[in-house]
This record gives structure tokens, sequence and C-alpha cells, in this order.
């Protein structure tokens, strides 16, 4: 009873009878008012929290974008016989296969941790005197090679066979190939000193490049057929001899899977990279300090370089347009470590690859977003390692010992420098702004520079806001200031209902409709720009010009009838000059022409055609608001400006307009954010290139369209749906500070022109 | 009260000359009017709003028009200047010659007609933005571009309205920061920065404190003196301190006009002297 609270303790209260009657009354309707104002905040609170419901979901899948990675300890091998040079590990990291120096190749269970079988890897080939010269750094592949003394190469290669015992659980039996042996001639007798292997992914095709200690070099490529019919496998090794570096044999080698190009390093620390076709280097990179590791990333068109002042360096085989040739080019550099690189391992699953110091610190890191992803301790006896083929398993193996990681590592390849910021992707001739989520191939490196799709947006924005708001701005000021009242009533529902058309069908007809109309017609569209202003200069001078009484007759703002004619009557014109301007001033097609002068192609449907139909989408919006600005100017002040002699045109101008400034940039903002978060007439009028142009005769593809487009090919969970995400949290922002910026902004406005 | 030579006014008391054949609760027997109004109707759509009224406006004094709330005074004023033009669905019959030719003649500019016929309204309304540029509209929009001339004119009008020294520390300040005295004299003083000959003010005081309404009436006394003021009031005491002649509108139809004070001690008619004696209205 809040009524009886308010009356003080100890006060009489006068008359008992009529208050009591005045105290349901009252607390009938505090209850009335309570639940009203409960009610209403709920719907606030409630929305708000809605809001913030959205933003913090959005977040969430946002947020593990930018988490690093994380790498654990998962099982250990000890044994005093390993002592690995190359690792191969299985796609479920049951088992191990190490390439020790000794020269035989250890079989690792890593669930039990023990060694079940070794064999020498040069088998039964003829054994050749003493272990291995060289052995082949890690490839990620599953494949091992060893360089003797006598000159031989030998190759073997590993594969995991996928068996399932009767209680469903999957057994995995590592088997190890029969040896492949490579000889170059001129080469018998002397020893092999460097070594590099590679293997495509699915195993059928074989690199390998060899150093001898007369730095004679060889690329040998091995292709392995099998016979749909018969089943025999046939095996074929092409033997490339490479020029000789100067200096003597390289400090490092890296091969591609097909054995196409092959990288060397140099005493002096410069890098030769040869190309098929071609036994001399196409390039040699300048001197720097000695390369101690080297190895193409998955897809051979990056390589890492490892140095012995602990550098990490990214170089691509840039081929210029127009050479045959490639150059080797620096792109990138990671932060050094502090002893030289001894080992670096490729992922097979991404950009990313593995580094390990002589000091026995290791790191994880992606070439393309250029994170260092993880640092960790190997440890002193850390000789090499290796990353599981699904990237998530980290092998490192040292003297006596194996060590399997566990590492999950969901989005190495986002950053915010990759998302904004210009990228050397690989096969690019420099840093581009690219959003290209898919590729042609697997090893392919998803593009996911929002750049582009900000650009289209903003210029999806720009077309159409530069047709929607002059003729929404200024359609407002005429049917509030100046037309007929009777009309005005007219006008105004039917302007608004073109607000309530779908726009999956203002994208339909502008996509398949007005698209291939306008192309033919375009000159045409030009000309209205010409002839609808004289057409109504014109019919403004004959109508001045008419006797008085007879425009007398016409009430005022009733005469629009008469310019309307005048102007369907000049569009009419236009559109039939048409094809005679086009083939006078544009040599017949407008299309051509404008391909010609721009030496951009016309697109179809393009951003002229975005900015028509998405205008006429906003452009009811903007009338509609800034009618109501308009109409909202006090008629007193209309009075007062009038009385003081002013023609209708000088009030509207200097009072009606200011006055009504608040209200117009509202209805322009809202326009704008309409605008900025349209989907389907974008998605339908544009080609959804997301090209980075602000050319009105190409497409475009805007955020919101590129979520529409992209999301049923993004995997849950995965980097690009969460990049999706990420673009509509951008979205939200940006519809955020675009709207509090317009509130702040007419807040200022208002405050001029407050107490009205 | 200072008087040109040219206009005598009546003696007080007088009867006006009956023998023209004149109604003499009806004309006041005015020499060289500014206005003329003959024969006035008024229709919104279907409804008259005045009825066939005639009447005589003095030069340089000031008439007030008085009646009951919804009798048509206002409506009646807002012909002087055409402002009934701007409504729809008015049609007005009769015609007022301004300076004996007629305002609805089709030669007639219409923003020069406004710019000769001044107005301050009920509710005052200055524009949204400052002093100085409220008085400097009118001129500006009549091609006064001189900024030195723009000046004089701000001040003169001000020191004409009586505002000057209220307001010459701050021309630049929003005029929406005035108080509602300061604000319709600035609309007065907005009036007169045209240089109308005629300044027409439609119940001015109605929305102002008596100590602000006193500073108006005494402003009027002294622009008599330069212009001809017609003002309409619902005020009778008003009317009868500041007017030289009073006119009684009762629903739409003129029914008495003449000197002020002979209306009011000595009125012609009965409907007049109900309502000044407060029986009506």
């Amino acid at each position: 009873m809040p009524l009886a609270r308010r009356i003080p303790p100890g006060t009489r209260q006068p008359g008992g009878e009529p208050r009591r009657i005045r105290g349901t009354t009252a607390r009938r309707r505090l209850a009335a008012d309570r639940f009203g104002r409960w009610l209403v905040a709920a719907g606030g609170v409630g929305i708000i929290a809605t809001i913030l419901g959205i933003l913090l979901f959005i977040l969430i899948e946002v947020w593990p974008l930018f988490g690093g990675a994380r790498v654990e300890p998962l099982a250990g091998v000890r044994d005093a016989r390993l002592d690995p040079a190359a690792l191969v590990i299985d796609e479920y990291r049951t088992h191990a296969v190490s390439l020790d120096r000794d020269g035989r190749v250890r079989i690792v269970d890593l669930e039990r941790g023990v060694v079940d079988d070794e064999l020498p890897l040069a088998g039964d080939v003829g054994a050749p005197d003493g272990p291995p010269t060289a052995l082949a750094p890690v490839s990620g592949r599953p494949v091992v090679a060893g360089g003797f003394a006598d000159g031989r190469v030998v190759v073997r290669t590993v594969s995991f066979a996928i068996s399932f015992d009767d209680t469903g659980r999957r057994l995995v039996a590592p088997e190890v190939s029969a040896p492949t042996v490579l000889a170059a001639p001129g080469t018998e007798g002397r020893t092999v000193v460097r070594l590099a292997v590679a293997a495509s992914p699915a195993g059928d095709e074989l690199a390998v490049a060899a150093a001898w200690a007369d730095g004679t070099l060889h690329v040998f490529h091995t292709t392995r057929e099998e016979n749909d019919f018969t089943g025999e496998v046939e095996t074929s090794v092409e033997d490339r001899p490479l020029e000789p570096l100067a200096g003597g044999p390289p400090a490092a080698l890296a091969v591609s899977a097909r054995g196409e190009r092959v990288l060397a390093a140099t005493a002096d620390g410069r890098l030769a990279l040869y190309e098929a076709g071609d036994p001399r280097p196409s390039s040699v990179s300048g001197p720097g300090a000695p390369v101690t590791a080297l190895t193409w990333l998955v897809g051979d068109r990056a390589a890492v370089v490892g140095r012995k002042d602990g550098a990490i360096e990214v170089w691509f085989p840039i081929r210029d347009r127009g050479e045959t040739r490639s150059r080797i080019v620096f792109v990138r550099a990671f932060p050094p470590r502090d002893a030289p690189i001894a080992v670096l391992a490729p992922s097979l699953r991404n950009k990313g690859f593995v580094a390990l110091d002589r000091g026995g610190g290791a790191g994880l890191y992606h070439s393309t977003s250029r994170r260092t992803l993880w640092r960790g301790e190997a440890g002193e006896a850390a000789r090499t390692l290796v990353l599981a083929p699904r990237a998530d398993g980290l092998l490192v193996g040292g003297s006596g010992q194996l060590a399997l990681w566990r590492v999950d590592n969901p989005h190495p390849e986002i950053s915010l420098g990759t998302l904004f910021g210009k990228v050397w992707y690989e096969g690019y001739p420099g840093p581009a702004w690219v959003w290209q989520s898919t590729g042609g191939t697997d090893d392919a490196e998803p593009k996911l520079s929002l750049v582009p799709l900000l650009v289209g947006t903003l210029k999806g924005t720009f077309y159409s806001l530069i047709l929607a708001i002059p003729i929404g701005v200024l359609g407002a000021m005429y049917a509030s200031q100046f037309m007929h009242p009777r009309l005005r009533n007219a006008v105004k529902p039917v302007v608004e209902i073109m607000a309530a058309l779908p726009s999956v069908v203002l994208g339909f007809l502008a996509g398949l409709w007005l698209a291939p109309l306008i192309q033919r017609v375009f000159p045409g569209l030009l000309l209205t720009l010409v002839l609808v202003p004289l057409a109504v200069i014109a019919a403004g001078a004959v109508w001045h010009r008419l006797p008085a009484r007879l425009r007398h007759r016409v009430p005022d703002g009733l005469e629009v009838v008469a310019f309307a004619a005048a102007i369907v009557a000049a569009m009419w014109l236009s559109f039939e000059l048409s094809p005679w301007v086009e083939s006078m001033v544009f040599g017949g097609s407008f299309p051509d022409w404008i391909h010609a002068v721009s030496g951009i192609p016309y697109d179809q449907r393009n951003a002229v055609i975005v900015g028509i139909a998405m205008g006429f989408a906003v452009i009811p919006i903007i009338f509609s608001v800034a009618e109501d600005a308009f109409s909202n100017v006090p008629r007193t002040l209309i009075s007062g400006s009038l009385a003081l002699g002013a023609s209708r045109w000088q009030t509207v101008t200097r009072i009606v307009l200011p006055t009504a400034s608040p209200g117009i940039f509202s209805a322009v903002m809202i326009g704008f954010g309409r605008a900025i978060g349209e989907t389907m007439i974008v998605l339908m009028a544009t080609g959804n290139t997301p090209i980075m142009s602000w050319f009105p005769f190409n497409g475009f593809r805007t955020l919101s369209a590129n979520i529409a487009v992209e999301i049923p090919e993004a995997p849950y969970g995965g980097t690009l749906y969460r990049t999706l995400f990420f673009s509509a949290l951008l979205l939200f922002a940006l519809t955020f500070v675009i709207n509090t910026v317009a509130e702040v902004v007419r807040q200022r406005l208002r405050g001029r022109y407050a107490d009205l | 009260m200072t008087t040109p030579d040219s206009m005598p006014v009546p003696p007080k008391g007088a009867v006006p000359d009956a023998a023209a054949g004149r109604d003499p609760a009806l004309d006041p027997g005015i020499e060289d009017p500014i206005f003329s109004v003959h024969g006035l109707s008024l229709h919104y759509g279907d409804k008259q709003a005045l009825h066939d009224i005639s009447i005589e406006i003095p030069r340089n004094r000031i008439t007030a028009f008085i009646g009951p709330s919804g009798c048509g005074k206002s409506t009646f004023l807002r012909c002087f200047n055409r402002l009934n033009d701007l409504l729809d669905n008015v049609t007005i019959r009769g015609d007022i010659l301004f300076e004996g030719r007629s305002i609805f003649s089709p030669e007639v500019e219409i923003n020069t007609l406004r710019r000769r016929i001044g107005m301050v309204f009920q509710k005052s309304n200055p524009f949204p933005k400052s002093i100085y540029e409220n008085i400097a509209y009118g001129p500006r929009i009549h091609g006064v571009r001189d900024r030195r001339r723009l000046d004089e004119i701000v001040e003169r009008s001000l020191r004409a309205a009586a505002l000057w020294d209220e307001v010459k520390d701050r021309l630049h300040d929003n005029a929406l920061g005035l108080s509602g005295g300061q604000q319709q004299r600035l609309c007065i003083a907005r009036a007169i920065a045209v240089e109308p000959d005629v300044v027409l003010l439609d119940e001015p005081c109605s929305a102002l404190d008596p100590l602000a309404t006193a500073r108006i009436e005494e402003l009027m006394q002294d622009l008599k003196e330069n212009y001809t003021l017609i003002i309409v009031t619902h005020s009778m005491q008003q009317a009868s301190r500041v007017s030289d002649y009073t006119a009684f509108l009762y629903l739409g139809r003129l029914i008495e006009y003449g000197v002020t004070e002979q209306l009011f001690i000595k009125p012609r008619k009965k409907e007049t002297e109900d309502y000044i004696t407060g029986r009506f209205g």
C-alpha cells in the first residue's frame, strides 16, 4: 500500500472512510501501472538482451579464429637403437617409421611404445660398404631415402594398411616397400653427400634430388603406373642432370613432388632454383647466412629456408608475365630463433610448417598468415621432427627416443593481417587483397581477405545512394512543400508500398530483365540525364509564358502533372535515340566502347544495375522519413518566412531545409543502413566477383552476399565458417558505428533547432 | 501622439457624417485610407467564415479588430497579406484595395506585396537561426548582400523594436534562447527590417505576461509614426489602450467600426455593447 506509506506515522488520518475508497482505487491503478511499467521494461530489456545475445553468439563463433595452437605431450618411446634422421608417421598417429643414422629403418608402435621391427634401408639390393653417407630429411610424405658411398641412392616408401578386427577396432599395419635403387651415369663410386626426397599426395610419383661429393647434381622423378587390367605395376624413372653449383656440393636441397623444381643452397647462403627443361639454374639469390634447412611447403610453390643464424624465411618462385623462367624471391621472414635451424618439416594440410633448432627449441608456424602459433622446447636430444598427415600431431625424434605431441591448431591461416592486410599469396606476383575461399586444387590455400568484400559493400552502397539520396530527398521536399495536398495523399502511400516489395523480386528483375535491357539501351539512359532536365526547364519556360488566366486555373501543386508528361516524353525520346547515339558516339556498341576506353570489360550485371535496383529499394525509405521531416517543420516558420515576402523556394531552401536537416540526415542514414545490409539484390544483380574496383560497369561482392554465397560451402566450425561469422560481426559493427555516428550528429543538429 | 497634417483625426466623440449615406456604425469617415475592403466574403470549403465585410483602414494609425473567438478576425487579418492563399479550399469574393490597387489582381507580385505588408503572429516564431540572421533574413531574400548595410538594418530594426540594448552583445546566439517577450519583439523587428508600410499583428501578446505585453504596447505607439498597424486582439482592454480605431467582428460579420473611444464609451450597436460590457464572449 504505497499510498499509506506516504503518510508520516503519527499523522491523524482524516475521515477513514473516504481514505479507504481512495486507497482501493489507487491500489488497483498502481498495480496496473506497475504491471505496465514492468511489461514495458521487460520488453525493452528483452530487446537489448536479444541483441547482446546475438552479438555474444557471433563473438563465441569468431573467437577461436585468433587463438594460437595448443601442443601437449601424448606418448613417448624409448629405445637405444633409435637415432632418427627422418621420420614418417601415419594418419592416426599410431605408428612411426624412423630412418636411423645407422642405415636401418625401424617401425615403431607409438601406442605400445616399442620398436616392432627393423630392416636395413638398402635391403637385399647388395650391401654397400658402411652406413648411408646421406639421408634425406623429413618431407612429410611417407617416403625415406638414403645415399651411399658407392654413389647409389635407395628410396623406400612406407604405407599403412588399415583393417578392422571383429570388435571394430582399427588395426594399422605399417609396410615398407621394396627398395628402389637410383643411380646416375658417371656417379658410380662417388659418395652421395646431400639428398632430398618428395612424393605426390597419391604416392604414385616420387622425386629425389641428390648431390655427390664432386658437386654433381641429379634429380630423379619416378612414376608408378598400375595397369588397370593386368594389375601390373610399371615404374618409370626419369633422370635429369643439373648444372653443379659453383663452390662445391649444396649445403641443403629441396625437391618438389614431381621433380620439376629443385632448390639448392650454396655454401655462401645463396638459393639456386632449377626448373624442368633447363639444367642451369633459372635464378640465384643473393648471399646470406649459410642455409641449414630447406623444404618446399605443400603445393611446392613456396620454400622455407632455415639459416645458421636462426633466421626462418619464406621464398617464392615467381614467374613474371611473358617469362618462361622463374625468379626466386624473398617474401617474408619469421622472428629468428636463437640457434641454427636444424629441421623444417611442412604440414600436409596447410601452408604451415614446424621448425627445430639445434638448441632443441621447436616452433609451429604458418607461412601465409605469418603467425608463430606455438613455441616450445623439444629437448637437447631432439634431432628431427615431423607433423602428422592431419596436422594434429608432432613427432619429435632424438637419440634413443621418440616423443609424440598432440597438436590442436584449428585456424592457423587467419590473422588480422590476412583478413585486412595485403598478403603475398603463393603464385602471386606481389602482395594483394584477395578473397578466394576455395581453390582449384587441394593444395591451393584459401585466401580470406575481407577488404575486397568491404570495398564491394561500399561500392554497392555508394552507387545506390548516389541515385537514392537526390531522388528520395528532393522528391520528399517536392511532395511536402510544393505538391498539391490531394496529389501528395496519393503519392506518399504509393511510394511507401515500393518499400514493401520483397528484395528478392527486385534482385530477380534487376538480374534477369534490367541488366540485359540496360546493356542494350545504356546510351539512352545517359541521354535521359541530359534530356530530362532540359525537358523540365523547357516545360517551365512554356508554363511561365502561358497566359496568367490559364495558369491560375491549375491549382498550385497540380502543375506537376503537366511536367510529368514532359518528363515521360523526354525519357521516351532518350530511349528512341539510344541506338542512334550508340552508333554515332560509341561506335555501335557501348559495352565495347567502354571496354576500349577504360580497359575494363563491361559486365552485364554491374554496379549501375545494383545502383538502380537497390536505389529502388532505398528510395521509399529515404523518401518516407525525409517527407516526415519536411512536414514536421512548423507551419508558423513557413508562414513567418512567407509573410516577410520570401518566395516558396526561398522559404524551402533557407528555412525548411535547415530546420528539417536532422530528419533528412536520419533518412539518409537509415537508407545507408538498408543499403549496406541488403543481400538479395546484390546477390542476384551482380556477378558476385570479389574484386577491388570502383568502376561502375563491373560487378562486386558484398559482405552480406558473401555470407549467403559461402555459408553452404563452409563446414561447421571450420576456418571459412568462422571467417563468415567474423564478416557478420564486421557488418554488425559497421551498422552500429554508422547508427551511433548518425544519432550523435542528429542529436547535435537537433540541439540547434530545439524548442520548436 | 503626433499626427501628420494630411491625416486629420476625427474629433473625439464626434459623430461621423451621416449625410453622405453612410452607416455611421460602420464608417467613421476615413480619408485617404491605406486599405479599402469591399464586400469581402471568405469560404473555407462550404463554410463561410467572412460575410461581406467592407471597411477602410486609416494610414499611420493603429486599428484593432476585436471580437469573440472564432469570429473570423484572424482570418480577416490574413486576407490583407494573402496568407490565406496557402490554405487549400479557400475561396475569396470581394476585393481589398491596397493604396488603391487590388491585392488580388494577377499583376500583383505576391512577394512584393508581403514585403510591404508585414506580419507578426500570435505565437512568436523566430527562425532557428541567430538573432542577427533572423533580422537579416528578410533583407537578404530581397537582395541585400552588403554586410555593412545588413549590420545597419539589424541595428535599426532591433532599436525600433526596443530590443537592441538587450541583445546587442549576443547577436550571434540562437534566437530560440530569448524569452517569450523578447522573441515576440524580435519578430516585430524582423517584420520591420524589410521596411513595410503596414504591420499586421495577430494577437501578438496572447502568450505574454503583463510586463512583456506592456512593452509591446509601448512599442506599438512608437511604431505608429512610421507604419500602419492592424492588431487583432481578444483583449478589449488592449484594444482600448493601444488603438485609434476599433472594429468589432461577430460571427464573420463586421458589426461596428469606429473611433476607439467612441466605440467603447458609446457603442452604437447592441451586440457591441453586450460584448464590451462582458455579457458574452
